[in-house]
């Protein structure tokens, strides 16, 4: 049967996307990693990589069509092979409907980023059987690259959980129905494995030899063996066997299931780079596997041995190693130092209309920040300067038409850069309110990736820690950062008197391949203008 | 409690009963002042009478068709095979007559009758005098099925056996008669049928055996062991009837079944319950469950070649070793 090449769900929020050109034509041979064909969504244009190798058998949407997320859009697979007889019946995968009812909802695991492959589903955070909102939190995930609590699609009853907590699944792949009680659940997806299976499976079902390896090669294992393997959360395929012509055997999957430590694949990566041995940790994550918090507890009192190891005599050092979010944090600024010429110059800006702006509007009960407000006025000069929204390009400058601002926010041990779309194109308040929702979101991990991507400019804040002023590093592939210092009431000479008032320091850094000293300087004097001169604003 | 042998427990056990309740008798050949061809009821003439220790000719179809029509008639038979291989000789009036009586009667007629003897090897007594066809009993509804390993058990079993209404086949073992134990002089001591008892504990391989293999597991439980492999080893006591949950919760925590038995192995006692377990206990299994039984041949009358025949000590313990896949 040839494989599907399903249409990827892309963020969060995506629920179609638009194929803009095939890349391969059918007929022709393609491999899994080869980009297969641009599509479009509301958010984005991307170039999606084929997901199976063979022959490219049948393009069932062509370009231009728009297409919903996780439906087929081309077969790939032998020559000769049935390309999608469960198509041919209806543009989405052949349901049973139910007499008189609808089709249920399909809940997939949604892809985090592009190189996501697959997700472990942390914890259900709503039960069988129980109601849902959309928009509600549905589940906690994780993947190798960030944990995040997922929320629902739909509103209705999530009728049937298919993977449960622990369990690794690959993208797009159904792992809930949400829909009315009595909703058919889609056939095709029906017919996938469901490994949660009751022990009473019928005795003919459980007599059926073990699934393929990948390889293809059938593997035997006894029924002790499954049974142990399901206990144990463990994929008999990956079980070497000892028993008689490698078959697998209970004891096979013991001691499988003891020597590799259960964690998920962030926690891997995380006990990786932290220098931690899995086997050490005892896992809180569902079934005892380890999560990226248990390897992060882990590497703490580690470092802490040291300590309290040396005498009182002689004082020692610490070692802490390098968190995941630390060790990108500091590869990207040493690239970013690295790949750049960056050069930066600071200007004092007189924040007194700011301040009234922000009391006009806190009267009439609308919460601005400064911060906010220094965001609007900078995205409104990026319009007049758009080398200062660029990008450094192999041969040339990328100039960007859309302002994306990226607000540096601090969380617990590391830096996000979230970011407000077309933040030119966006009014004060609405960048008031987007801003407190990203950041509030930022802390608390749920963040989607279209909202920390695509970034064109930053604007980065100490004020509040009683920075002055400081030079920022500039975060690649942009071309600015502008980092802002504290507001503070300061003696300023007007005329030849000395007045007091609101003065705060804006300092830019700027890569000078791209742009240079006058042009950045004008920038910025565009911004402390707009800051000192709202009206020019409206 | 005394310490007697296994004939001696019979024997005491039935002198109990017939004092208890005067329905009891005895009926078989040379049971009356030769006391049994295995002493089983010595001396019992000389307290009970002949007509209640009462000797019958060679025709078995003959006395056991009359245990069967006492037995409706209200009286509480128990009539002796001096070999259960003369069983074949009256098989209808066990199977067609016996088993069948109180259901075909529609519960107007009971048959509370008790066919005792012995069965196996022993004696070098060759193809019609060794066999064990405890099997066919097992196979017919209507009949409970006794297979005592040992005197106390012999004891326990035998008081149920006569106080049941239902025919029960009593099957003793040659070889056994002169293992001594010590057994309860309680009149009342009665053990239930479809009770297994775990002679051995143990972890890795469950052991089921009956009479002879009792001991034969035993002893290559003992061999195992020193392999690093832990065997359970279940005595059923009664394979009619048979106490599946004990066998089937042992295995499941060891995962492998081992069932030793002397009679043949094709479509014996072994096959049956393995066909049972693998059933109902599927997922539980590690290894294709083993059975030990004798080889498809007339028992030889040559003693090197019985041996052959006849599962020995090691063959259990390479049964057992199979399972482990070692």
């Amino acid at each position: 049967m040839a494989q599907e090449i399903i249409m990827p769900k892309q963020g969060l929020q995506m629920t179609e996307g638009t194929i803009i050109k095939w890349l391969a034509k059918e007929g022709d041979a393609v491999k899994e990693g080869q980009p297969l064909f641009e599509m479009e969504t509301d958010k984005l244009t991307i170039t999606i990589d084929s997901t199976a190798s063979g022959t490219l058998l049948k393009i069932v949407a062509g370009e231009g069509e728009t297409i919903p997320v996780a439906q087929v859009i081309a077969y790939v697979g032998e020559p000769g092979e049935q390309a999608g007889a469960a198509a041919a019946q209806s543009a989405p995968a052949a349901e049973i409907p139910a007499a008189g009812g609808s089709t249920a909802n399909t809940v997939i695991m949604p892809k985090q980023g592009l190189q996501m492959t697959e997700g472990t589903i942390l914890h259900w955070l709503v039960e069988e059987g129980g109601a849902v909102q959309k928009g509600q939190p549905l589940f906690e995930m994780e993947t190798d690259k960030l944990t995040i609590t997922i929320d629902s699609d739909f509103t209705g009853t999530l009728l049937k959980i298919v993977h449960g907590e622990g369990d690794t699944v690959p993208v797009a792949q159904p792992i809930a129905y949400i829909g009315a009680p009595g909703d058919a659940i889609p056939a095709a997806e029906a017919e996938a494995p469901a490994p949660a299976e009751q022990a009473a499976a019928p005795a003919a079902q459980a007599a059926a030899p073990a699934q393929s390896a990948p390889g293809g090669e059938r593997r035997f294992s006894t029924p002790r063996a499954r049974w142990r393997a399901e206990e144990k959360g463990v994929k008999i395929d990956a079980v070497p066997g000892t028993g008689p012509e490698g078959l697998i055997i209970e004891r096979d999957v013991l001691s499988f299931a003891a020597a590799a430590p259960r964690a998920t694949p962030l926690a891997k990566k995380a006990a990786q780079s932290a220098g931690v041995d899995l086997a050490g940790i005892t896992g809180s994550g569902p079934r005892g596997k380890i999560t990226r918090s248990d390897v992060a507890a882990a590497a703490a009192p580690a470092a802490a041995e040291p300590a309290p190891a040396a005498p009182a005599a002689a004082r020692g050092e610490t070692f802490i190693p390098l968190s995941g979010m630390r060790k990108v944090v500091a590869e990207r600024m040493k690239a970013s130092l690295l790949e750049m010429a960056q050069a930066n110059h600071r200007m004092s800006v007189d924040m007194t209309e700011a301040v009234r702006v922000r009391e006009q509007l806190k009267a009439r009960g609308v919460k601005v920040s400064y911060n906010d407000i220094i965001m609007r006025c900078t995205a409104r000069a990026l319009t007049e300067f758009p080398m200062m929204n660029a990008s450094m390009a192999e041969d040339g400058i990328v100039v960007k038409h859309y302002v994306n601002m990226g607000m540096a926010v601090a969380v617990e041990g590391g830096l996000v850069v979230p970011v407000i779309r077309d933040a030119d194109r966006k009014s004060l308040t609405e960048i008031a309110r987007e801003a407190a929702d990203l950041a509030a979101r930022t802390k608390e991990n749920r963040l989607q990736p279209d909202e920390y991507t695509g970034g064109t400019f930053t604007v980065s804040n100490l004020g509040m820690f009683g920075v002055d002023s400081f030079t920022a590093v500039i975060n690649p592939p942009e071309a600015g950062i502008l980092a802002v210092g504290k507001m503070a009431k300061t003696p300023v000479v007007e005329g030849d008197a000395i007045v007091i008032r609101p003065m705060l320091t804006l300092s830019l850094t700027y890569d000078h391949r791209v742009i240079d000293g006058a042009p950045a300087a004008q920038f910025l004097a565009k911004v402390k203008e707009l800051l000192e001169n709202p009206a020019l604003l409206l | 409690m005394s310490v007697k042998t296994y004939a001696m427990a019979i024997r005491d056990t039935l002198a109990a009963e017939m004092r208890r309740d005067e329905r009891v008798f005895c009926m078989g050949e040379d049971i009356e002042t030769a006391g049994g061809s295995f002493g089983c009821t010595r001396d019992l003439y000389k307290e009970f009478g002949i007509e209640r220790v009462r000797n019958t000719p060679i025709s078995e179809a003959g006395f056991v068709g009359m245990g069967v029509g006492a037995a409706n008639a209200g009286m509480r038979p128990v009539v002796e095979l001096m070999y259960w291989d003369f069983s074949y000789v009256c098989m209808d009036q066990i199977l067609n007559q016996a088993a069948k009586i109180r259901y075909m009667f529609g519960g107007k007629a009971r048959v509370p009758l008790v066919i005792r003897g012995q069965q196996g090897i022993g004696k070098g007594n060759a193809a019609q005098h060794s066999q064990c066809p405890e099997v066919f009993f097992m196979h017919m509804p209507g009949l409970k099925v006794a297979m005592p390993s040992c005197a106390e058990d012999a004891c326990g079993l035998l008081r149920t056996a006569i106080r049941d209404d239902n025919p029960v086949a009593f099957i003793e073992h040659k070889a056994l008669y002169f293992i001594k134990q010590e057994v309860p002089e309680d009149p009342d001591f009665m053990i239930p049928f479809g009770q297994a008892k775990i002679k051995r504990e143990g972890s890795d391989v469950t052991v089921v055996g009956t009479h002879l293999f009792v001991g034969r597991s035993l002893e290559a439980a003992d061999i195992v062991e020193k392999e690093g492999i832990s065997c359970e080893v279940i005595d059923p006591r009664t394979i009619v009837p048979f106490d599946y949950d004990t066998v089937i919760e042992s295995v499941k925590k060891t995962g492998r079944l081992v069932i030793a038995h002397e009679a043949y192995k094709t479509a014996g006692m072994g096959a049956q319950v393995a066909a049972y377990v693998q059933e109902h206990a599927f997922k539980y299994l590690d290894a294709p469950i083993q059975i030990v039984g004798a080889m498809h041949c007339p028992i030889p009358f040559n003693a090197t070649l019985e041996n052959t025949v006849i599962p020995s000590v090691d063959d259990v313990a390479a049964a057992i070793r199979r399972t482990m896949y070692k």
